[in-house]
């Protein structure tokens, strides 16, 4: 069985309690919010890199952003990731999920020799899910959404066991495939300070590397349109608590309970 | 060939490996087993955690230490009655450290590292709620020229039962007039990086936050866990003045110097659990008992195991991250020491052996003994209408 070419997409996002909503510009307020990789591409990750201890290969990662990414992609060589590809272009800004499926699935066939792309099902800041099978479509390869474990068949084909509505699903793919990664399906290893200290540098392409038409990146390159974009309020708790003895504050629980319960 | 108990194979790789990590400190050991007997999982197992084998295992330079090494609490008892001064704390955590290298480590333990990584605190919680325990205490940015610096650690911050323990010293050092602050980012001190062997990405934490701790003046900083208070004395470099201190030991020096006092009788029993980390580890055994015997119609009785055979409510070592069963916490025990005291409140100085003795006590259904830090019972105390 031939070593496996896993590239990994990855997205920098803001931690979601620390960003707001703008309502003048329909973008979400970043500037005091620090980042994260998105938690389900560290799933992404560390399912790339069990599969390369399982079958051999490498590990790519990429990710389109501005360059304050470039540490957070460090992070991912520090987990174990052999190589690591910033697109970073202000042409790249403002990209819905089109451009952004585009440029990355550009960014892809320029890292060359590869045989399977994963992504996280979907990033916590944009929320979609519309990247990874959009990546698939421009490759024009086969794909595979929610997947929650992967292996090699004997005939070369891809087993991915993906999570559907009531149940597990399991199907078997040709690659090279595109497969987005269920949050949670594993424990992302902690970073190794050893490949922390040796790690490569990441590799910065912007939009003239990949040679495609600016009009298709970014802002300009983007069908969708936002007609609002509101902040949803948290509900408050109360903070109340009840005393007595555990029977009495059972009691009382109740009490509160019925009031709110129609029977 | 099949495996016998009595014969392992010894690898050069393993053996270098294990003489790296442990430096040798398992050599004095002469394999009395006293360890064994003394450990406190040969209380609540059928079969002890042989720490004996594990040490003639570090010895010999073999594999294979399995899970035992991470049932540890690094509570030291058997390091106070070895005849050896083994160090078996530190012998456990390499062990545990070449068992991230071999990708042994127990579930949930990345997860927690993540959570310090990109958060800052064990906990999982955002650094934007860090100072959420503070809300309407008015407490202002650490200054040069303050007393002290109040640090306040992952536990307390975040916890919300911890919470209270950090408003009550609070509210004690303002009633002696003490000048104190707190920095607005407070780091998470490492001490579970430590306790689960990840020694370089420790190595990281430290530098950065020793750089911080100093270019910020710091000299007398009083930490509220004696977990972090360890780490500040054991594993920080010292500058000029640095004095990282528990809160008993300074709200005890108020007490000498008759800047603390307490006003309001206080007609209790109680009984004070020694956490390992003031206890064994820092011989800080006094201080709270200073405090607790400068209320008024308060009654101290000690639990059957105390000072320096107190002991562990299950919580150190990185046993916070992992899960005890029912039936196997050691907190149980305690709890039921303490009933046996006759004693109204147990008292302690630790955020870990609060939460882990509160559960036990819920647990046990013994809601009549409430668990307390010194600070809560002290502020009831203060007799001004507090």
């Amino acid at each position: 069985m031939k070593p496996l070419g896993i590239i990994v997409c990855v997205k920098v996002v803001p931690k979601p309690e620390e960003v707001s909503v703008n309502p003048e510009t329909r973008t979400l307020d970043r500037a005091k919010a620090r980042s994260e990789l998105n938690p389900p591409d560290m799933n992404a990750i560390e399912m790339a890199l069990a599969l390369r201890e399982r079958y051999g290969g490498s590990v790519s990662l990429l990710s389109m952003g501005p360059p304050f990414a470039a540490p957070y992609l460090q992070v991912g060589l520090a987990m174990g990731a052999d190589h690591a590809y910033l697109l970073s272009d202000r042409l790249f800004g403002g990209a819905d999920t089109l451009p952004t499926s585009f440029a990355l699935a550009r960014g892809i066939q320029k890292i060359g020799e590869w045989d399977l792309v994963l992504c996280g099902e979907e990033s916590s800041d944009g929320a979609t899910g519309q990247v990874p099978a959009g990546i698939a479509e421009w490759l024009d390869c086969s794909q595979a959404t929610y997947a929650m474990d992967l292996a090699l068949l004997p005939d070369g084909r891809l087993r991915a066991e993906r999570e559907i509505r009531g149940g597990h699903e399991v199907i078997a793919v040709s690659l090279p495939a595109v497969v987005s990664v269920k949050l949670g399906v594993n424990e992302p290893r902690f970073m190794d300070m050893e490949l922390r200290r040796t790690a490569p540098a990441v590799t910065v392409w912007n939009a003239s590397d990949l040679g495609v038409d600016p009009a298709s990146l970014g802002f300009e390159g983007s069908p969708t349109v936002v007609g609002a974009v509101w902040q949803a309020k948290s509900p408050e708790r109360r903070r109340e608590f009840l005393d007595g003895t555990l029977q009495e504050k059972a009691r009382l629980l109740a009490e509160r309970i019925r009031a709110l319960v129609s029977f | 060939m099949s495996e016998s108990a009595s014969v392992c194979v010894l690898d050069d790789v393993a053996w270098q490996e294990v003489t790296a990590a442990t430096m040798g400190a398992a050599a004095p050991c002469f394999q009395c087993g006293v360890c064994t007997a003394v450990c406190p999982w040969g209380l609540v197992q059928k079969e002890p955690v042989s720490i004996r084998r594990l040490i003639r295992m570090a010895q010999l330079r073999v594999d294979g230490w399995g899970e035992a090494i991470w049932l540890c609490t690094t509570c030291g008892l058997c390091e106070a009655r070895c005849p050896r001064g083994v160090p078996v704390s530190e012998i456990i955590l390499a062990l545990r450290r070449l068992a991230w290298e071999r990708r042994a480590a127990p579930k949930g333990l990345p997860t927690m590292l993540w959570a310090i990584h990109w958060d800052g605190n064990p906990w999982d919680q955002p650094p934007s709620q860090r100072q959420a325990w503070a809300k309407g205490l008015d407490l202002k940015p650490f200054a040069v020229g303050d007393d002290l610096l109040l640090y306040v650690g992952c536990t307390a911050a975040y916890d919300r039962r911890s919470q209270r323990i950090a408003r009550s010293l609070v509210t004690l050092l303002r009633s002696a007039g003490v000048s104190f602050g707190i920095l607005p980012d407070e780091p998470c001190c490492g001490e579970s990086v430590r306790m689960v062997g990840q020694e370089a990405y420790l190595a990281e934490l430290v530098e950065g936050n020793a750089r911080r701790f100093k270019e910020a003046g710091v000299r007398t900083l009083v930490t509220v866990s004696p977990h972090c208070l360890d780490m500040f004395r054991t594993q920080y470099p010292s500058w000029d003045g640095f004095r990282p201190l528990h809160y008993t030991e300074y709200l005890a020096e108020l007490l000498d110097g008759g800047r603390l006092s307490f006003a309001r009788e206080l007609p209790v029993t109680v009984t004070y659990h020694d956490p390992c980390y003031l206890g064994r580890r820092h011989g800080i055994y006094d201080p709270p008992r200073k405090l607790l015997a400068a209320i008024p119609g308060l009654t101290l009785v000690e639990l059957p195991s105390s000072r320096e055979d107190a002991l562990c409510c299950g919580g150190g070592g990185g046993r916070m991250w992992l899960e005890t069963h029912a039936g196997e916490r050691f907190a149980d025990l305690r709890v039921r020491e303490a009933q046996g005291t006759g004693a109204e409140w147990l008292v302690t100085s630790c955020p870990f052996c609060i939460l882990c003795l509160e559960d036990s006590a819920k647990v046990l259904g013994s809601e009549q003994l409430k668990v307390v830090d010194v600070t809560e019972l002290a502020v009831r105390a203060l007799g001004d209408g507090r």
